[in-house]
């Protein structure tokens, strides 16, 4: 555990001053005070640094003097409260409609008989998948005003006299939005579902409680803090959204708040104000993380385990086939429609001729992969970025996981709770914060992406490795140095080979993650600096939905590639010892 | 298990060092929280003893023995080994300096390596060369008797198996003191109470130091040379098993090792010479029964004692040469069988007592009077 050398006290009239140098200064560990520090000033550096200068920004005026001015000027401006009340509606839209979709669903796969609950959970991935950006253009394919494929058909043939879907609106927004996050709720509920032991349930019903009152008693309080996180992920999520929004609000002429900071960024940059219009979401993110780690983890003591047994499963009878639809259409309508318009539209000819087998052509992907093209040269920075950040976040996560979880001093938890802080850190606001601290080094380059995506996505990588070593005992460790091996080589004899699933399944989902990120690429890439998503927007803001099609095709055929490589580390058992 | 030649093959005691203690505590200290889990520990361990931490949860002996490996630094006190300073409150000598062999609760055995690389992986560190690794592997290995399998992986083998890996690698290094820290908890009752024999027949034929951690008392009676029984963070008694089961030098120490009826009196009369006293017990008889002689030297008449009984030495029948004069008189409450023998509960007045007999007594309206075997009472306080 914490063998603490406490070399700072070698000086004193203890007995060790009577030690012979050489002996004390064999307790001196330099391999690990190394590896640790520098670990933890790279933590500094990536989190801490700008989120200091965020904060400073928007209180500090232009003279140094401590201010509120900024938020007033920020606010006063045109159009920025409109944006903020936009933003409030749509979280609330977008969470209810989560909530809404995601816990019902959760229930049908997890607890009753209805058909076809495999396919929810598989189009659930897919759409967890899928950036709202990409899906955009999906649904411009399919319900563009006059032109989406899906009005011609309730137009042409359902006998509509005008087009019913409108996908550039603010109902298209809070749509997308929601078959973006519903996963989340749906993940969280149905695994908190399936994890009550099927004893709390049963003792319940012995004790001549029905069916519906067990449901209301016992099942519901206990899947609450599942369901209160999920919400507050969602609310965070939707409140930070920006790709969709972009997208959206460019055709359909609304802002929130998140592509006001983007607007106020663009030439010339106006930090403060932006730092300033950052702050709202900031707070709001606090609040919700205090709430989470207050309200909900006191809530969350009880460890749960065991599968839904034949007695939690409730047979549905005649509602089954509804259920049964029900999730047909879900799956249909997030999941096989979106990404078969997708593919159908990187290769259709042009938006809006008709369907034909003459129309389908592979021109997009010849132009997407053409040497004097910007997108070629996205996809190189893409994959190199996702290289890096994934390497870099999975030994960070590493070094930090292991600090945390066996090293005791003063502080580590400030380490996990930085960390975490980057987690709840709405990726725009971040952004601004990592342009105003690097810019001036690396202005124009792709260091600059690099430390957004590394800093941004290092939670991910640190709680899957910290979880990795979490399971691990400490006697593993110790019994390697009892037998002679320092630190570092028990950390790599015995911590890291048996931590390697998780910190492989960590390299992953950082490089999936990084592949896709669109908020902090559009504020930070440069025009030699571009990277998939933000070519894949200015294709879709310009118009050339096609080329956007292909550019996307590309990012989700890598990315879902890529999550099926996790079922190969997850397939070989990682060791776990209690 | 049989075991090769007591050939000193761990460690010989080199002349300077054959009389310095293998491990010395002084004065150790650590909190631990709010807690003062080891408060003031004195203790040496002589080179080839079998010394066991005994005490219930909590008392500070796995801390005690994880300050000793050296994954804890004390904060107060001192800790030598082979006469050098390890650990004091400034310094602490890293575990992997110390030279020590450890054997884990979880066993720790290594899940992805196979059993000659657990076993082999403190040569391999000292950068021995792979034909001397090999070597001292089949030697430890034969010795846990464990050489067919070598190649296999630890999940493949059972919990006894992954025990005897676990000894193999601590011992592979020829530590200077193997520290174990209640190593056999995890087995089942008949596999332990095998691996017990094992071990003490292990320590005593290679000469090896010990320093053991339990909270099982039988475990302790079987392994040690010393029983260092601790409560609270401190030693209450160090002693050979037999000290310390039939001379207890507290209440403490009394009840927890072994089942003990104690029974309240007042001293009647002192015989120094002897080391003796007479009590006369609170529900009637009067009883002589030795006593520890720092309590003997402040006793005089009048003053209390408690005399502790073991249930073996309570008997139905009068002794020829009786301790007492009339018999304890106790209610029968309940008997119970217990395959060997037989358990029968007692009260005297509000004392509970607890007696163990071959055969089953018979009571007339559950009366009985119980006789201490001669020599056997014991004041504890």
């Amino acid at each position: 555990m914490s063998e603490i050398t406490a070399s700072h006290r070698l000086v004193g009239d203890s007995p060790a001053t009577s030690l012979p140098l050489l002996r004390r200064l064999s307790t001196l560990q330099p391999v690990r005070f190394l590896v640790i520090g520098g670990s933890i000033a790279i933590l500094l550096a990536l989190i801490a640094y700008p989120l200091a200068l965020l904060a400073g920004y928007s209180f500090v005026d232009a003279h140094g003097n401590v201010t509120f001015d900024t938020f007033e000027k920020a606010f006063a401006r045109r159009g920025m409260w409109q944006a903020t009340v936009n933003s409030g509606w749509l979280v609330l839209f977008v969470t209810v409609g989560a909530c809404a979709l995601g816990v019902p669903l959760a229930w049908i796969v997890a607890r009753t008989d209805a058909p076809g609950k495999a396919l929810v959970t598989l189009s659930a991935g897919i759409s967890f998948v899928i950036p709202t950006f990409i899906s955009v253009i999906s649904w411009i394919f399919l319900a563009a005003p006059n032109s989406g494929y899906l009005n011609r058909l309730a137009v042409e043939y359902l006998g509509f006299s005008t087009a019913p879907l409108n996908i550039m609106s603010f109902g298209g927004l809070v749509f997308i939005e929601i078959v973006g996050v519903y996963p989340l709720v749906f993940f969280a509920v149905s695994a908190a579902l399936h994890n009550i032991d099927a004893s709390h349930e049963q003792a319940a019903r012995v004790l001549g409680a029905s069916r519906l009152r067990t449901t209301l008693t016992v099942t519901l309080p206990l899947v609450r803090p599942a369901i209160l996180s999920a919400v507050i992920l969602v609310m965070l999520d939707a409140l930070s959204s920006f790709g969709a929004p972009a997208a959206i609000g460019t055709m359909a002429n609304f802002s929130v708040i998140t592509t006001k900071i983007y607007d106020l960024l663009k030439f010339p940059p106006q930090f403060n104000y932006a730092a300033a219009v950052a702050m709202p979401i900031l707070i709001v993110t606090a609040l919700s993380l205090l709430i989470q780690k207050y309200a909900i983890r006191t809530e969350n003591f009880r460890t749960l385990t065991g599968k839904a047994s034949a007695d939690q499963i409730t047979t549905l009878g005649r509602w089954r086939w509804l259920a049964g639809g029900f999730c047909l259409l879900v799956a249909f309508g997030t999941a096989v429609l979106p990404v078969g318009a997708l593919v159908l539209l990187s290769l259709l000819s042009s938006f809006g001729a008709p369907i034909s087998l003459d129309n389908l052509v592979t021109k997009h992907y010849g132009l997407i992969f053409d040497e004097d093209f910007v997108a070629r040269a996205s996809i190189i920075h893409s994959m190199l970025l996702a290289l890096a950040t994934a390497t870099v976040c999975a030994t960070l996560g590493l070094v930090l996981g292991w600090v945390v979880e066996r090293f005791r001093f003063f502080g580590r938890e400030v380490i996990s709770f930085l960390v975490m802080i980057a987690y709840g850190f709405p990726s725009i606001a971040y952004a601004v914060g990592i342009l105003m601290g690097y810019v001036d080094l690396f202005y124009g380059t792709l260091t600059l992406i690099l430390i957004a995506y590394a800093g941004k996505l290092l939670p991910i990588a640190f709680v899957l490795v910290r979880n990795g070593i979490q399971q691990l005992s400490t006697d593993l460790e110790e019994a390697a140095r009892i037998s002679g091996a320092g630190w570092l080589r028990s950390i790599r004899d015995v911590t890291f080979p048996l931590v390697r699933g998780a910190v492989g399944i960590a390299w992953v989902l950082m490089f999936s993650l990084s592949l896709r990120e669109l908020s902090m690429s559009a504020i930070l890439a440069q025009s030699d600096t571009q990277v998939m998503p933000t070519v894949v927007l200015q294709f879709i803001e310009d118009g050339a939905v096609e080329l956007a099609a292909a550019l996307a095709v590309i990012i989700v055929a890598v990315s879902l590639t890529m999550l099926g490589l996790i079922r190969l580390f997850t397939r070989k058992k990682t060791a776990v010892v209690s | 298990m049989s075991l090769p030649s007591p050939a000193p093959r761990f460690a010989p005691p080199s002349p300077q060092t054959a009389d310095r203690p293998r491990l010395e505590l002084r004065n150790l200290r650590k909190r631990l929280g709010d807690t003062a889990a080891v408060n003031g520990i004195d203790l040496k361990v002589a080179p080839g003893e079998s010394v066991v931490l005994l005490g219930p949860s909590g008392c500070g002996k796995t801390t005690t023995l994880r300050m000793i490996a050296g994954f804890l630094q004390p904060d107060g006190g001192e800790i030598h080994l082979d006469g050098v300073v390890a650990s004091t409150a400034a310094f602490a000598l890293p575990p992997e300096k110390r030279q020590l062999g450890m054997v884990f609760q979880s066993y720790a055995v290594w899940p992805h390596r196979t059993v000659a690389e657990n076993v082999g992986y403190g040569l391999e560190v000292a950068g021995k060369k792979k034909k001397e690794i090999e070597a001292g592997v089949a030697e430890v290995l034969d010795l846990v008797q464990l050489s067919a399998l070598a190649k296999r992986y630890p999940a493949e083998l059972s919990g006894g198996q992954q025990q005897r890996v676990a000894l193999a690698r601590a011992l592979a290094t020829k530590p200077s003191l193997l520290l174990l820290d209640e190593p056999l908890s995890n087995l089942d009752a008949s596999l332990r109470e095998e691996m017990r024999f094992e071990l003490r027949a292990l320590q005593k034929n290679i000469g090896l130091t010990t320093l053991y951690v339990t909270h099982d008392q039988d475990e302790a009676l079987v392994l040690a040379d010393r029983i260092v029984v601790m409560n609270k963070g401190r030693i209450e008694q160090v002693g050979t098993p037999e000290e310390v089961y039939r001379t207890p030098a507290s209440r403490f120490v009394g009840s927890f090792i072994g089942i003990a009826n104690l029974i309240e009196g007042e001293v009647d009369a002192v015989d120094r010479g002897a080391g003796k006293v007479r009590i006369a017990l609170d529900g009637g008889d009067r009883l002589w029964s030795r006593a520890p002689a720092r309590w003997l030297a402040d006793a005089a008449p009048g003053s209390r004692a408690t005399v502790l009984l073991r249930p073996e030495d309570l008997r139905l029948e009068q002794p020829q040469t009786p301790d007492q004069e009339r018999g304890i008189e106790a209610s029968f409450l309940a008997e119970s069988f217990l395959g060997n023998r037989y358990e029968l509960k007692f009260r005297a007045g509000t004392t509970p007592l607890r007696v163990q007999t071959r055969r089953r007594g018979t009571f007339v309206d559950g009366r009985a009077r119980l006789w201490v075997r001669p020599g056997s009472a014991w004041v504890v306080a």
